[in-house]
């Protein structure tokens, strides 16, 4: 019972036991947060990597891309069946527009197969109309766009309702009165963008007769009238809502299309219902370089898309692969008179889900094998499928280079963290034998009132071990808190100081990654008391093997 | 029917030191024994040897040479573990400097023994007994009311007082005082010498208590006297 006593009152009176407790304190939150910010790091990689690609990539190296895709899929999941899902891909660059302003920018353009495309990725829970639908496509229901757009008119009517009241004497910073302009700009397309699903039969109707007028007077031989009802054809049709075939989910956090205010409410200014414009050029077939020419194409938005993936979220657009295929020369060739020079529709990539239960590790490389044997076998069989090498790649394989490289950062941060911490165990060294110094004739005492070798021994091992576990808690829930609101943290030190250092285009998330693993968080703890017991052990040993006379007698 | 064996017995003890190059032998074969019961006072010139043999009887040292028995049982014979437990239960010690641990408080410190001697099961079960035979301990060495005060606000008699409470904690056979008034004015010293007698004498203690002081010596029921590690009356 002494021992307790013994250690808890040096605990509580002995002044240096406090800065030992702090270097412990501060190395354990320092740890935590490292580990858990560079590990969630790495997990969102994955998560997001896998929510995008699926587990398995399948892509070809050149940009004419896989043929046949649809009869490899089936052949892979009838020959993988750990396979879950499959969808064709097709990537490529264009440049964006919007119409009527002078908006231009390069996007990556995505061909998807939708609803097929939520089978092997987690597309359809970043999706801002479609939120949470098990079936995405991209013809929605009209009013449940609506709905969205009405709700979003709303929230950032709000917004500015917030930061620009309505009082006439209302005095805004240049700052709030330049995000009121931008919000103001953003309300007004979002108004036409609800006017266009409003008006939408209407216009649609509208179209439709200007077509059997332009029909009419194509066969009358009026050219005059039928230039003019193209004319108003072309407007009509810069007005509605296109066909599904031409309609595109865009990735929420393209420069220009959307904003964050400073609080980081994310502001839509092309809404769904808005028109905007995409010129590719056409690099799917074998081409001499006389023969590309850019193909134009104008989509009406119908929803918008948030992967988590700041890099791609800002530069990517989603629009029907069958189209994309048309737009990109990737679609069927058919030669007539010699079937032999026809070329099947074509995408860049597939991408493939494959059961939970063998998607890490070693077993999804050894899925991947079995894809890649599969694969290689369509191949000899369908030689037309594609005339380039064919790779099998798992997620990880394919962000190798990224992963490893936070992976390397995090062991090494570990390892200087770890050496940091051996400063602690110094420390908690150091205090204790100047303890057990000044506690030499209590060391005695303690011996003549009957304590034993072990039992002394015991005081300062537990003092070592509670300044382990009191300064790991205190650290361990100082580290939780600050990673669990680092980006409230973050942000509020960026807009007070002007000190970021979570840059969204260079770590590719939005938000710096915040999860506290339980058991990373226990073991650091753990650590943190070794290393406090180990600190004590030799000071420890040195108060048990004190004699008791010496210990009396000394000054 | 034979006689009981005597409290402490002590026969041909040697101790010895090393100080740097030099061998100083302390004690050179003194025996000696003592009655149950026995107040019996140690004096002699400083370096005598007189906390060394203290020491030695209360098992805070080891002997060169010889045997001391405590109540017949030889404590050369005890393991570590059995050393220990009887400095616990069977022998209290008074210093001459007190030795109170300063972050514990007058209670605390006289719970001392207790605590070293109980488990924290055990003390959980017996905290009250405990509590109430040190608060006893306390009142009969006159220090109730300053039960929550720590050491360095007492003063030196009191100090000595709570030293003895410590000693008589677990209730030991064996009493062993090492100039319990060496820091102390005489009249101070009187009195603890006192408390000392009359504490023993209650709980029925054997008691050796070193001194130099003759006339304190006097007030015991026998006196040796120590000089150059050897007894001579």
């Amino acid at each position: 019972m002494y021992k307790l006593t013994l250690c808890l009152k040096y605990l509580v009176k002995r002044g240096l036991a406090y800065f030992a407790m702090f270097g412990v304190a501060v190395c354990v939150f320092l740890m935590v947060i490292c580990i858990s910010v560079l590990t969630s790091f790495v997990d969102k990689i994955e998560l997001a990597a896998k929510g995008l690609f699926g587990d398995v990539v399948i892509s070809s190296a050149s940009l004419g891309g896989v043929g046949e895709y649809d009869k490899l899929i089936r052949r892979i999941e009838k020959d993988v069946p750990a396979v879950e899902g499959a969808s064709p891909f097709i990537l490529t660059f264009g440049i964006l527009r919007v119409p009527g302003t002078d908006f231009r920018r390069t996007v990556q353009v995505a061909g998807i197969r939708l609803p097929e495309r939520a089978a092997v990725s987690d597309f359809e829970k970043g999706l801002f109309v479609q939120a949470g639908l098990d079936k995405p496509t991209f013809d929605p229901c009209q009013p449940l766009v609506m709905q969205r757009l009405r709700e979003d008119i709303l929230r950032t009517g709000g917004i500015l309702k917030a930061i620009a009241p309505v009082a006439p004497d209302t005095q805004l910073s240049p700052d709030q009165e330049n995000l009121a302009d931008r919000l103001r700009n953003a309300l007004y397309y979002q108004d036409q963008a609800y006017a266009a699903f409003r008006n939408a039969d209407a216009k649609r109707k509208r179209f439709e007769d200007i077509q059997a007028q332009i029909k009419a007077a194509d066969e009358a031989g009026d050219d005059a009238k039928l230039q003019l009802l193209e004319r108003d054809q072309a407007i009509i049709e810069r007005q509605m809502i296109l066909p599904p075939q031409r309609r595109a989910i865009l990735g929420l956090g393209i420069p220009g299309l959307s904003f964050r205010t400073p609080k980081g409410e994310v502001v839509r200014v092309i809404a769904p219902g808005q028109q905007i414009v995409l010129s590719l050029i056409p690099l799917g077939r074998n081409f001499s370089y006389a023969d590309i020419t850019p193909v134009t194409r104008s989509f009406t938005v119908i929803d918008d898309c948030s992967t988590d993936v700041a890099s791609i979220d800002s530069e990517i657009i989603y629009v029907p692969l069958e189209t994309l295929q048309r737009l990109n020369n990737m679609d069927a060739e058919v030669v007539a008179d010699d079937p032999d020079i026809s070329q099947p529709a074509r995408c860049s990539q597939i991408h493939i889900k494959v059961k939970p239960e063998l998607s890490r590790g070693l077993a999804l490389k050894d899925v991947a094998r079995q894809i890649d044997a599969s694969v290689a076998t369509f191949l000899k069989e369908h030689p037309n499928a594609s005339h380039s090498p064919v790779v099998v790649e798992t997620w990880r394989e394919r962000q190798g280079r990224l992963v490893n490289a936070i992976e390397s950062q995090r062991t090494l941060m570990i390892l200087i963290l770890s050496i940091i911490s051996a400063v602690a165990v110094v420390l908690i060294f150091v205090i204790l034998y100047v303890i057990v110094v000044q506690k030499t004739r209590d060391i005695g005492v303690l011996k003549a009132v009957g304590a034993s070798n072990f039992g002394v021994a015991g005081i300062f091992l537990a003092y070592g071990g509670a300044i382990g576990l009191i300064g790991s808690i205190v650290g361990a829930v100082g580290g939780c808190y600050v990673v669990w609101n680092i980006n409230p943290i973050h942000d509020g030190m960026a807009r007070n100081f002007g000190f970021e250092v979570w840059n969204r285009e260079t770590f590719m998330f939005e938000m710096i990654p915040n999860t506290v693993e339980v058991n990373t968080v226990a073991w650091i703890v753990a650590l943190a008391i070794i290393a406090g017991i180990f600190g004590s052990l030799l000071p420890g040993i040195l108060a048990a093997r004190r004699q008791p006379v010496e210990a009396l007698r000394y000054e | 029917m034979s006689n009981p064996a005597p409290g402490i017995e002590v026969h041909g003890l040697h101790k010895s030191y090393k100080l740097g190059r030099t061998h100083l032998h302390v004690l050179r074969g003194v025996s000696f024994s003592i009655e149950s019961n026995e107040f019996v006072a140690v004096v002699g010139a400083s370096g005598s040897g007189k906390s060394t043999l203290l020491h030695l009887v209360g098992l805070l040292d080891r002997m060169d040479k010889g045997t001391v028995k405590l109540d017949g049982v030889d404590v050369a014979s005890l393991s570590r573990s059995k050393r220990n437990r009887t400095r616990c239960r069977d022998v209290g010690f008074v210093f001459q400097f007190y030795h109170l641990l300063p972050e514990l408080t007058v209670l605390e410190n006289a719970l001392l023994p207790a605590k070293v001697d109980e488990s924290v099961l055990g003390w959980i079960r017996h905290r009250g007994e405990h509590r109430a035979a040190a608060i006893e301990m306390l009142e009969r060495v006159g220090l109730s009311e300053r039960m929550k005060h720590k050491p360095k606000e007492l003063s030196g008699g009191e100090r000595q007082r709570v030293a003895i409470a410590r000693a008589l904690m677990n209730r030991p056979k064996f009493l062993l005082a090492d100039e319990p008034t060496g820091n102390l004015d005489s009249r101070t010293g009187k009195q603890i010498l006192q408390v000392l007698r009359t504490a023993s004498q209650d709980i029925g203690q054997t008691v050796i208590m070193v001194t130099h002081d003759v006339a304190l010596a006097a007030e015991a029921d026998r006196v040796l006297h120590l000089r150059d590690g050897k007894l001579t009356k």
